[in-house]
């Protein structure tokens, strides 16, 4: 099989790159479209732009203010994918240590969280954050974030550590570490492979979420990047290239991201789901 | 459940939110969300069609008194569907929010004052110079719950010169209609323009025709259907709902209408390569930003019968406001609500949506493209939307599901509109 | 494999390893637990509870109506309907998107020089927001004659094959379905690839020694070992189709009538549109009881094939 590139490798690789063009082609549509002006977008939808215009992306970032979208979507993510790296280690490591019914027990309650359709306590969260003074805030988005990720999260740390074995912890204890001390400088270093899982699963998921981020932060000044480009498509519906460059502008700091971190993004989900 | 104990609970949440919001500060470098402070001002929250009337009116006011302050966002309609309603929900409503006249939607005037949800309006002046005709759209049990500048118009937007390119002119009966859409297909220009995939334009059509085909001879028949005693299957709707596929079977509407979406369509008859689209004149703004050349768009009354004396048109009161019962601004917005009821903010609000003003004092002030409905206005042959009068808020969206069924060839008229009649008939 | 195994699998897991060492004190799981009740646990039994209410989602007025709700839905065609719908989009959804996946994943586990390429290019759409994938295909879709695929199908000469993607009722489900799969069939890919890195090399040339075809080593050395693989990927992209909700929002809010109506856009409508959040949160319920159902078969099913493959 991998024995060397023959004619048969060949054949292989250009059918591969056919099908690789064939699925770039809504990209390649869009992209076009994004440097057209109206009457090339009219006129000529599919071919290159010509020339070229790039007023579209400046106008579209003004108005979808993309800029402070970015700002807000940074936060969000970068706070919620912290506290459930840092509650979600804690707790697995006691779900995984301790072999009692009752963490067995509070094991099968995070579980549960992973199939509850969110729509069920939509509406009593909602009313529990505005109680909470937490409505149009970052912290509202941060604390909802981190409820609604932790037993996934919770779930890959748990396998995770119970394929570790145990001793390292016990011979820190035994010299006398308490146990925050012994999880932080002996435990959780080796967990590095899958907090870079669980970082990476988290932070996709939360910078692309888009139906609570709706109901939560509409109209607060704090609306992430797919809510302002939600409300900015249904405004500038008919105009498409100004859409398109508002599509790809919203989209190419996740996929820069993932592109210098290729190897790591792709790791991460895969290996993810296999402990 | 815990809800009896709300004051404690909320107590209690807020000394975690408290806590909360430390951690979270700590964590991101000192980012503070602080919209929730609105201080001084009215949090109202419209639906983009009012927005040339509603910030009109709020700027005006504001004008006039120094201690008045607002923050006004809008949504598109689906949005308010679930943003506003969630807020309602959570009992963190704006002060003044959007209400759609009458009844037949979740966020429709019955519905809402049925919940407790508004402040009741009844006192003010205005409310006593409401049309008869217009009350059931403004008032439930007696008393007054939305404020509207109006009432909209639903005909043919029509492109003036398209319509001189195929040599015809605006038609008065069905027979008419037919012929001028064939002149104009034979021009190669698009007759009818339909945007079937943004679900509320599927119903214009039936609101041209029915007024005509059914309230024109039965005009009771919302009467009727409330008792039981009538029903859309066995009705002057079945002829609708033909007409609306003869249309599309004749090939008067743009290709793929159930794949074309309403900003589609308003860009199709803005260009002139669509002659027209049935629409309610509220939506004029939109057409004429797309057009090149604004002046060239007029609008007609939608013949749906061959007898000209039965052609009635629909005519409903727009969308339009109202206050939370939960407001603590109350005062300060019933002040502003009273201002809105004055004949000039009210005249010009209705001009900023081309809409026709819920009254005033002599020739009213319209938009000259709706000239030709004010006969209609005048011999009482104009009826409410339909929907305003339906009894729950299931009977609209299950038209507009059904609409795209017929025309995406799915279903008979005989079973869409019996769908409707189940729905109609399931409670509130 | 091993955490699908944990979940389900702790008494195997007690019996053959001692969770030896000093057991962490309660207090690490306390703050997880603390947030995850209030955010999760408690809303969701406050919400459950008005599935036996007639509430319309605002004001005060609620009445318990028993298991009312639940009689309607079995009576109620927009719901049948619904999740006809959304058994046929699951059922398109983890056939295509995992057998595009696996051939995706054969194609790039090669020589070929563009294999990180090509990974890194059928991979990128999974990380984009769906609602702004659901965007872009909304344009590829334009009815148009002139524009998006239409237009692309004429260029190649395939114009008759133009359609009017999203407004057709019996092809709308389809094409929600395929931006579906078009997003996500690299991420089946990844998780194969990670399958057949795990296949031994050794097995591969012993067999063609013994003068074994490439289909031959598929059938009876890639494919058993690829198991684990097919269980995860069967199991996400069940989940992922009977909960499909914001795709279909953006592309078809459950039209043409009600051709692309799942539970999930129903559920939502019945408590946004139709204002019955008392029906909405009983469809709710019993869409999360039937996920978990499915889920449940499934991994019993699939991990026992795997074990004996």
């Amino acid at each position: 099989m991998r024995t060397g590139y023959r004619p048969r490798t060949f054949v292989r690789e250009l059918v591969m790159i056919v099908v690789a063009i064939a699925f770039l082609f809504p990209v390649y549509a869009l992209v076009t479209l994004a440097f057209k002006d109206s009457t090339q977008v009219a006129n000529k939808p599919l071919s290159l732009p010509d020339p070229p215009s790039v007023s579209n992306f400046g106008e579209a970032w003004q108005s979808a203010s993309l800029g402070s979208a970015l700002l807000n979507s940074t936060v969000i993510t970068v706070s919620s994918v912290v506290i459930l790296i840092v509650l979600g280690s804690l707790a697995a490591y006691f779900l995984a240590r301790t072999a009692s019914r009752l963490s067995y027990s509070l094991y099968i309650l995070f579980l549960v969280g992973i199939i509850l359709p969110f729509q069920l306590g939509m509406i009593p969260l909602y009313q529990l954050v505005n109680d909470l003074g937490l409505l149009g805030t970052y912290q509202g988005m941060i604390l909802f974030y981190s409820g609604i990720q932790l037993p996934f999260t919770v779930f890959l740390y748990t396998g995770f550590i119970r394929s570790l074995p145990a001793d390292y912890t016990n011979a820190a204890l035994i010299d006398g570490a308490s146990h925050l001390q012994a999880f932080g400088y002996v435990i959780f270093p080796l967990l590095r492979p899958i907090t870079g899982t669980v970082l990476i699963l988290n932070a996709v998921f939360i910078w692309n979420d888009f139906f609570t981020p709706l109901l939560y932060l509409g109209g607060s000044g704090h609306e992430t990047v797919p809510v302002r480009v939600f409300a900015f498509v249904n405004e500038y519906t008919s105009n498409y290239g100004l859409v398109a460059a508002g599509l790809v502008l919203a989209a190419l700091p996740i996929l820069l991201v993932f592109l210098i971190l290729q190897r790591y993004v792709i790791r991460g989900f895969s290996s993810g789901l296999k402990g | 459940m815990a809800l009896d104990q709300s004051v404690s609970r909320r107590r209690l949440l807020q000394l975690m939110g408290g806590a909360a919001a430390v951690g979270t500060l700590a964590a991101c470098g000192g980012n503070s969300g602080s919209s929730s402070s609105s201080g001084g001002q009215l949090k109202v929250i419209g639906v983009g069609d009012q927005e040339a009337g509603l910030r009109k009116a709020l700027d005006e006011y504001k004008k006039a008194h120094s201690d008045f302050d607002f923050n006004l966002s809008f949504a598109p309609a689906d949005q308010v569907q679930t943003a506003l309603r969630t807020q309602l929900a959570g009992g963190n409503a704006p002060d003044i929010h959007v209400v759609y006249p009458g009844n037949g939607s979740a966020m429709s005037m019955a519905q809402l004052s049925k919940a407790n949800l508004l402040t009741d309006l009844s006192d003010q002046s205005w409310t006593q110079k409401i049309p008869t005709g217009f009350k059931g759209a403004f008032q439930n049990d007696g008393k007054t719950y939305i404020f509207s500048p109006g009432s909209s118009m639903l005909g043919a937007i029509y492109n003036k010169k398209a319509f001189a390119t195929a040599g015809v002119e605006p038609p008065t009966t069905w027979s008419e209609l037919l012929a001028v859409c064939e002149k104009l297909k034979a021009k190669g220009i698009v007759p009818i323009a339909l945007g079937a995939q943004t679900p509320w334009i599927t119903q214009l059509i039936p609101y041209a025709l029915v007024p005509g085909t059914v309230y024109a001879k039965t005009p009771d028949f919302d009467d009727k259907m409330i008792a039981g005693q009538a029903s859309f299957a066995d009705s002057g709707w079945v002829d609708a709902m033909d007409k609306y596929l003869e249309l599309q079977k004749k090939g008067f509407f743009n290709a793929n209408p159930n794949g074309t979406t309403y900003e589609q369509a308003t860009s199709l008859v803005g260009t002139g390569k669509a002659g027209m689209a049935v629409q309610v004149s509220a939506v004029l703004p939109a057409f004429r930003k797309a057009s090149p050349s604004p002046d060239d768009l007029g609008m007609f009354p939608f013949p749906a019968t061959d007898v000209a004396a039965d052609n009635w048109i629909p005519g409903g009161v727009v969308v339009g406001i109202a206050i939370s019962a939960k407001s603590k601004k109350a005062d300060q917005a019933r002040k502003f609500f009273e201002y809105c009821g004055q004949p000039d903010t009210l005249s010009a609000w209705a001009e900023a949506v081309a809409c026709v003003p819920l009254y005033s004092d002599g020739e009213p002030k319209v938009d000259p493209v709706l000239k030709p409905f004010l006969p209609y206005l005048k011999d009482n042959k104009a009826v409410p939307f339909m929907d305003q009068r339906w009894p729950n808020a299931e009977v609209q969206p299950t038209h507009f599901a059904v609409v795209q069924e017929l025309l995406g060839g799915k279903t008979t008229v005989q079973d869409a509109l019996k769908k409707m009649d189940e729905a109609y008939r399931k409670t509130a | 494999m091993t955490t699908v195994t944990a979940a389900v699998g702790r008494g195997a897991a007690k019996a053959t390893r001692r969770r030896g060492g000093i057991a962490p004190p309660w207090y690490f799981a306390a703050p997880a637990l603390i947030v995850y009740a209030l955010v999760m646990l408690y809303p969701a039994i406050a919400g459950a509870g008005s599935a036996f209410t007639d509430w319309s989602g605002v004001g005060d007025q609620r009445s318990f109506v028993g298991l009312e709700n639940f009689k309607q839905l079995f009576s109620d065609d927009q719901a049948i309907g619904a999740l006809r719908n959304t058994l046929f989009l699951t059922v398109a959804i983890v056939v295509v998107q995992n057998g595009i996946g696996l051939l995706l994943a054969l194609g790039v586990h090669t020589t070929i020089k563009s294999r990180m390429a090509l990974r890194v290019v059928f991979f990128a759409p999974v990380v984009v927001s769906p609602v702004m994938v659901s965007f872009l295909w909304k344009y590829v879709y334009n009815p148009a004659p002139d524009a998006g695929l239409n237009a692309a199908l004429n260029a190649i000469g395939l114009g008759s094959l133009r359609q009017d993607w999203l407004g057709n009722p019996s092809l709308a489900i389809w094409s929600v379905a395929f931006t579906v799969i078009w997003q996500c069939a690299g991420y089946s890919m990844v998780i194969f690839l990670a399958g057949l890195e795990g296949v031994p090399q050794e097995l591969h040339e012993s067999a063609m020694v013994d003068g074994a075809g490439t289909v031959a080593r598929f059938r009876h050395i890639t494919w058993p070992l690829l198991a684990p693989a097919v269980t995860i990927n069967v199991m996400l992209s069940t989940v992922g189709g009977l909960t499909l909700f914001t795709q279909i929002i953006a592309m078809t809010n459950g039209g043409p009538g009600y051709a692309t109506d799942t539970l999930s856009t129903v559920l939502y409508k019945q408590a946004f549109v139709y204002g019955k959040f008392g029906y909405s949160t009983a469809v709710a319920l019993v869409l999360a009881i039937f996920v978990a159902a499915v889920s449940f078969i499934q991994i019993g099913y699939l991990r026992s094939r795997e074990t004996t493959a």
